[in-house]
């Protein structure tokens, strides 16, 4: 029977046009405009150097899917109109696997590009399983400079949280996504847009993922509306895709009051870029004249304990590192070639850096590890 | 708990039949469509059984279109399943390796049978949102040769997919997310219509396997229909290339085509330099070497297609330029096996290949250069055929004398000339012997060439000077018009598909306004000058020639028009314009045509 309704909704919206109803080809003109496609880090182990990201707004603020394709320096995006742009990263939102990124630079400005309403979007109905949808994205990196990107259509499936895994690792985002029937999730679509049959903004197609328990791709989007309940030090805060738009920052656990911010333990070691959630530590450069470089801590070396804490990730290490003040005695055991190379490191408070202005990412405040 | 799911699915079939759904009109009116339209498409879907795809007939004398990789490597001939549920035997006519199509031909039961087809549509007005119905044989599902049927959207229209391995690059082609899986490929895409718009070939698969990923590729019915001309000429086709490298410069926000190197090419004797934008090509503007590319990829090479040109002159002022350029091959020539790659095994006898069934026998033939040269002949005897029954010049072996008057080099006083072509003849009577001769007189100059003669000079071959080899050209027209196929011994004849023929314009007329029509192509050979003989494909009259001394050089050409009949009925033309390169060396106007047989 759902089957059997299934059909008859897509019989009525998907293909018959109602009176008074567009086209598709007349809704795809009117909103491939409002994508664009990204160009960033990436490019090995099946991780797509390319991407789509949303226009939302006249002067080019941009939301896309938080991965590994923002994480380099040079993020370039090419319009509809075939423009090349620069794209800077604003704010990155882990927890709803959701960036925003600005389009442009000082001297390249906007005011009058085609975007998507979020305001209007966030207010809308959820879409149902069995509304038809499009979705818009740059798959397979089909499209360059001017060539607009693809349109897909399919049905809503689902509606409900998503137990997904990328390689091994488990998706970042745990909240509720439209689960879609179409094949919208393939390479470079991350970040493009699902809209209803009128073109109207529903979501950001995800990622590539496989089913945690039945390990099948699933195509899913994480919906304008989207928002989850972060834990932190004070309680619990809720966070938007909205609130990210809106206040053009990613949520951050207020500091507590009775404690003051600590002052970075700073070791002089860069890590390889954290592409991945489990990117495991390895010692990218290490800093001339560093606390590390005095002890003899060497590029392509892997921190493996902490104090006798194994470290499986970045994260892990950061979260350690951030126990320690400056002085404070921290023992390191690095693998090197086949050996466990064990030495003592006293960090120091961090050098002085430039003052950064608005729009620098985030993680950027963690000295020591590039993004 | 599963035993109330089931009751609850019992009492909803239950519901269901009692009171079946109420559906609006509309949806039944869609659903009756749909009906009717796969009823249409299904016919003329072809399961390509022999290399384990699809394919569809394009007429009802059983011409289907496939993919390259479904039937280009293995044996000419086919088996192919048709929906009627029965298997017919196939061969292939012409293979398009790069464009990944082939052209094949089922063989009905008996000469007058009539097989479904389906109709042409034109793919340059499928717009992305479109929706599309693809049909074939995916998985090899079957066995009665029932089409599946597979319906989704145009995801996109030009799209550009780089070539695989060298071959099989899909240029100008419609993306669509109705499911392509292995044994679609060759299979039809048809519009809502139910017309033909693209043959599915290709689809984007990465991590979950040779799939459909929900992004697959058709070649756009109107490229195939580019190379119908050649494909059903039983050749193996080859793409057009510029003669000239480009490259995107991407320095600015908006990118531009620019030329780097020219190579020895029409395009260099026509022009073309480093540095020049290309910003159009053959009709369509360019910016991204992509739509270069993508347009490039759909043209045969050897056309002549216009090019749309801004260059910065030397003291700084932009001009554009339109230019004809005649494109080269834009292959390579395929690197010989090395003994090592060959999957012969040394010592060890190559199996003998099959025998062709004698029904495949009867119309295939293997030559160099060719799919199917049977095809070749087929439709190179048809073209002469028609061309000999307009001029009905055959037999007129004896001396050709023709008179008029024209203008040379486009100057303005016209003055009486002679064209004349005699034969050999052996001493008699007192008379001396006399060797081929071809003599012109114009404007009160004569010039004369011994074409049999050997070791002719190349100044003489290109006399008069100016006009490319017009003395040579002559003779070469008389031995076709005169003798057919006989008189070119050797790699003789052939047929070269269908081209863009382009009249010559005049000066003033600038090339964007210039039109072509489709002609037939015929190809000679002899002492080593190649001709090119343009037909008009429907009456066989002969539109021009165009004769090739040194591939590095430009042609001599001869265009035909005003056609008079005489007292035999022959079908001779009046006007004649002989073009160089860029100049026209001579406008004339027969007045009097003396043969003799």
């Amino acid at each position: 029977m759902i089957r059997k309704f299934t059909a008859i909704a897509f019989l009525v919206l998907g293909t018959t046009i109602l009176p008074g109803q567009e086209s598709l080809s007349q809704i795809f003109n009117k909103t491939y405009p409002k994508l664009v496609k990204l160009y960033g880090a990436g490019g090995i182990r099946g991780l797509a150097g390319y991407g789509t990201g949303v226009v939302i707004s006249p002067d080019g603020l941009v939301l896309t899917v938080n991965n590994h394709l923002i994480e380099g320096g040079d993020l370039v995006a090419h319009l509809y109109d075939g423009t090349r742009v620069p794209v800077k990263v604003i704010a990155r939102e882990p927890e709803l696997d959701a960036a925003l990124l600005k389009l442009g630079s000082a001297k390249q400005t906007f005011d009058d590009l085609p975007f998507f309403d979020v305001e209007v979007a966030v207010k809308a109905k959820l879409a149902a399983p069995g509304d038809p949808v499009l979705a818009f994205s740059n798959a397979f990196q089909i499209a360059t400079r001017d060539e607009p990107v693809t349109i897909m259509q399919g049905n809503i499936a689902s509606y409900g949280r998503l137990f997904g895994k990328i390689g091994i690792f488990d998706i970042p985002y745990s909240g509720n996504v439209y689960v879609v029937d179409a094949i919208t999730n393939n390479p470079g679509s991350a970040g493009g847009a699902l809209t209803d049959r009128n073109g109207n903004l529903l979501g950001l197609v995800g990622r590539e993922v496989r089913n945690e328990l039945t390990n099948t791709w699933v195509n899913y989007a994480i919906p304008i509306q989207a928002q989850i309940d972060v834990r932190g030090p004070t309680g619990i805060t809720r966070t938007s895709i909205m609130d990210l738009v809106r206040k053009k920052e990613a949520y951050r656990p207020a500091p507590k009051a009775d404690k003051p911010a600590q002052v970075e333990a700073y070791t002089g070691m860069i890590l390889v870029s954290n592409l991945i959630d489990r990117t495991p530590p390895f010692v990218e450069e290490v800093v001339p004249g560093s606390p590390a470089a005095l002890v003899g801590i060497r590029a392509d070396d892997l921190i493996v304990y902490v104090d006798g804490i194994p470290v499986p990730s970045i994260i892990s290490y950061r979260e350690l590192m951030a126990r320690y003040k400056p002085g404070d005695k921290v023992r390191m055991d690095v693998r090197r070639r086949d050996q466990l190379v064990g030495m003592e490191i006293v960090p120091i408070k961090p050098p002085e850096v430039p003052k950064q202005g608005p729009g620098q990412a985030i993680h950027q405040i963690i000295p020591g590890v590039r993004p | 708990m599963s035993v109330s799911i089931l009751w609850a699915f019992i009492l909803s079939s239950v519901t269901t039949l009692q009171s079946p759904i109420a559906l609006p009109t509309d949806v039944l009116k869609q659903e009756q469509e749909r009906v009717a339209l796969v009823k249409k498409i299904s016919p003329p879907t072809v399961a390509v059984v022999s290399g384990g795809g699809s394919g569809v007939l394009i007429s009802e004398e059983g011409y289907a279109l496939t993919n390259f990789h479904v039937v280009g490597t293995g044996s000419p001939a086919l088996k192919c399943g048709l929906p009627d549920g029965k298997l017919y035997d196939g061969v292939i006519v012409g293979l398009d390796k790069m464009g990944d199509l082939a052209l094949i031909k089922l063989i009905g039961p008996k000469p007058e049978f009539k097989f479904p087809f389906a109709t042409m549509g034109d793919s340059d007005e499928v717009q992305t949102g479109d929706w599309a119905v693809a049909a074939g044989n995916p998985f090899l599902l079957a066995s009665d040769f029932t089409p599946t049927v597979t319906f989704g959207l145009v995801s996109g229209t030009h799209r550009y997919q780089y070539p695989e391995r060298g071959m099989f690059e899909y240029t100008d082609c419609i993306q669509m997310d109705a499911s392509i899986n292995p044994g679609n490929s060759g299979g039809p895409l048809f519009n809502m219509k139910g017309q033909l718009i693209g043959i599915n070939g290709r689809g984007s698969f990465d991590k979950r396997g040779r799939v459909n990923s929900g992004v697959g590729y058709a070649i756009s019915i109107n490229q195939c229909k580019k190379f119908m001309g050649s494909l059903k000429a039983g050749l193996r086709v080859e793409h057009a290339g510029l003669g000239a490298l480009v490259g995107t410069v991407d320095d600015s926000a908006i990118s531009r085509v620019l030329v780097n190197q020219v190579i020895p090419s029409d395009a260099m004797r026509r022009g073309i330099q480093p540095e020049d934008q290309i910003i159009s090509f053959a009709g369509r503007p360019i910016a991204t070497v992509n739509q270069f590319k993508n347009i490039l990829g759909t043209i045969p090479a050897g056309w002549k297609v216009p090019i749309g040109i801004r260059r910065i002159t030397e003291t700084g002022e932009t001009k554009r330029i339109d230019l004809l350029v005649r494109l080269t091959s834009g292959e390579r020539p395929e690197p010989p096996v090395k003994p090592e790659q060959s999957q012969d095994r040394p010592g060890q006898p190559k199996p003998a290949p099959k025998p062709l069934p004698d029904i495949v026998k009867a119309i295939y033939e293997s030559k160099n250069g060719y799919a199917n040269f049977h095809f070749n002949k087929v439709s190179r005897d048809s073209a002469l055929l028609r061309l000999q029954n307009q001029l009905k010049l055959l037999d007129q072996k004896g001396d050709w004398i023709i008179k008029g008057t024209g203008t040379l080099q486009e100057k303005n006083n016209s003055s009486n000339w002679q064209l004349s072509i005699s034969t050999a003849r052996e001493a008699v009577e007192g008379k001396p012997a006399k060797p081929d001769l071809v003599a012109v007189s114009l404007d009160g100059i004569d010039f004369s060439l011994e074409p049999l003669k050997a070791d002719l000079e190349p100044k003489a071959l290109r006399d008069p000077p100016g006009s490319g080899g017009l003395l040579v050209a002559l003779f070469q027209m008389r031995q076709l018009l005169a003798l057919g196929t006989a008189g070119f011994p050797g790699e003789g004849i052939s047929h070269g598909g269908m081209e863009p023929y382009w009249a010559p314009g005049n000066s003033a007329e600038p090339i964007t306004q210039r039109k072509s029509i489709m002609a037939e192509v015929l190809k000679s050979s002899l002492g080593g000058i190649q001709g090119r003989w343009y037909l008009d494909p429907e009456s066989g009259y002969l539109l021009a020639v165009e004769f090739t001394i040194d591939p590095n050089e430009d042609t001599c050409e001869i265009h035909f028009a005003n056609p008079v009949t005489d007292s035999a009925g022959r079908r001779l033309p009046r006007d004649w314009v002989v073009i160089h390169g860029d100049k026209t060396f001579a406008r004339l106007k027969v007045s009097d045509w003396k043969l003799s047989p």
